[in-house]
């Protein structure tokens, strides 16, 4: 496989990697943790930044 | 130009295999005494910041817990106790175990000193640095004295937890670093003495390979008188309550004449599958006792103030 077939935006068919239903269900799991985990870090850092800036949050200098 | 990429094999490691990476039930153990170091501190820290100081502590374990797995993949697939886990089972490759464990480790580090406090971070960092490249890359495989020093990585968490409030460092936190410290020891040679024959497979210098087991039931009385005493301390130090005091002075003695039946005993290892079991009760009994202590401390002197004001 080349790097320029990699970046061809048709998607290929044929020749690619096709994913078992094993391989297709773990991808899943990982996808739907990762963005659990992002979530929870966004939370995380919305949540720290009322607690630390509180009313402060919309003052700033000009 | 063109570059030619090998084939990989998809990969095959889903989400439990992952949460296996981290080693949940060390990681627990941690997140407790963490929580315990950050609740017997002075001051007073906003309950989202204390989370997110939890929350660090116990992704940076996590990912302490994945690069040991990494490094060790050899010796843990030669091991029936940990045979079974995500490397060795093929179902993740070392370099996802590493790359994950990295990423982990400088995420939690620098959240707990972003959104907490550097010094906090600054000795997590040390910890997960610690276990993995003193113990996990070094003493593991070298030397018996390995769970002795690399135990400090797992003593620890309260020192974090404390400094998460406090910045700083102090003698109560110390403590107990030094009772989880002088607690790991006898608990793992307890293991060990049952499990000799793993080790010795998986080539890892445990006591009882290099020193026989007359050697290591000696060290596990050594280590447990150091440590009764030292369990006592919060309670002689006046930063635990009487409850405090009765659960260490009777837990210690309970440890003590556990030991003393693991040194006696000469067939079979059922002393010492009892003191293994026995010493986890143990070291939760004091971190939970020590927990309600001062939450039980803290309700009663906001009741105090609430009815005397």
């Amino acid at each position: 496989m080349m790097v320029s077939d990699a970046m061809d935006e048709t998607p290929k068919t044929e020749g690619g990697i096709r994913l078992t239903e094993q391989q297709l269900r773990a991808r899943r799991s990982r996808s739907v943790a990762i963005a659990l985990a992002l979530g929870a870090f966004v939370v995380v850092i919305f949540l720290v930044t009322l607690v630390k800036l509180g009313s402060n949050v919309l003052t700033r200098p000009m | 130009m063109s570059v030619t990429l090998a084939r990989i094999e998809p990969s095959i490691a889903g989400f439990g295999d992952y949460v296996a990476l981290l080693k949940p039930r060390v990681m627990s153990l941690v997140v407790f005494t963490a929580l315990v170091g950050l609740l017997i501190a002075p001051g007073h820290v906003h309950p989202v910041i204390a989370l997110t100081a939890l929350l660090c502590i116990a992704v940076g374990a996590g990912a302490a817990g994945a690069l040991n797995m990494w490094y060790d993949a050899d010796i843990d697939a030669r091991m029936l106790r940990t045979a079974g886990r995500p490397i060795p089972q093929g179902r993740v490759t070392p370099g996802e175990a590493a790359g994950f464990g990295l990423t982990l480790a400088v995420f939690a580090v620098a959240t707990l000193g972003l959104l907490v406090n550097w010094v906090a971070a600054s000795l997590l960092a040390f910890t997960i640095a610690f276990y993995v490249v003193i113990y996990t890359m070094w003493l593991k495989r070298s030397t018996p004295q390995n769970i002795v020093i690399g135990g400090a990585a797992g003593a620890l968490p309260p020192i974090i937890g404390w400094a998460a409030v406090t910045g700083g460092v102090a003698v109560e936190p110390i403590v107990l670093f030094l009772i989880i410290f002088f607690w790991t020891p006898p608990h793992f040679w307890a293991l060990s003495l049952y499990r000799a024959e793993d080790y010795a497979r998986a080539g890892i210098p445990m006591l009882p390979v290099v020193a026989g087991e007359a050697e290591t039931r000696r060290q596990i009385v050594i280590y447990t008188l150091i440590l009764a005493p030292l369990g006592v301390a919060p309670w002689l130090l006046g930063y635990a309550g009487p409850l405090y005091g009765i659960a260490s002075v009777a837990g210690g003695a309970a440890m003590i004449a556990l030991a003393l039946r693991v040194h006696a005993e000469r067939q079979g290892h059922s002393a010492s599958k009892q003191m293994f079991g026995f010493s986890i009760f143990y070291l939760f009994v004091l971190f939970a006792v020590l927990l309600a202590d001062r939450l039980w401390g803290g309700l009663a002197a906001q009741a105090v103030s609430h009815f005397a004001a």
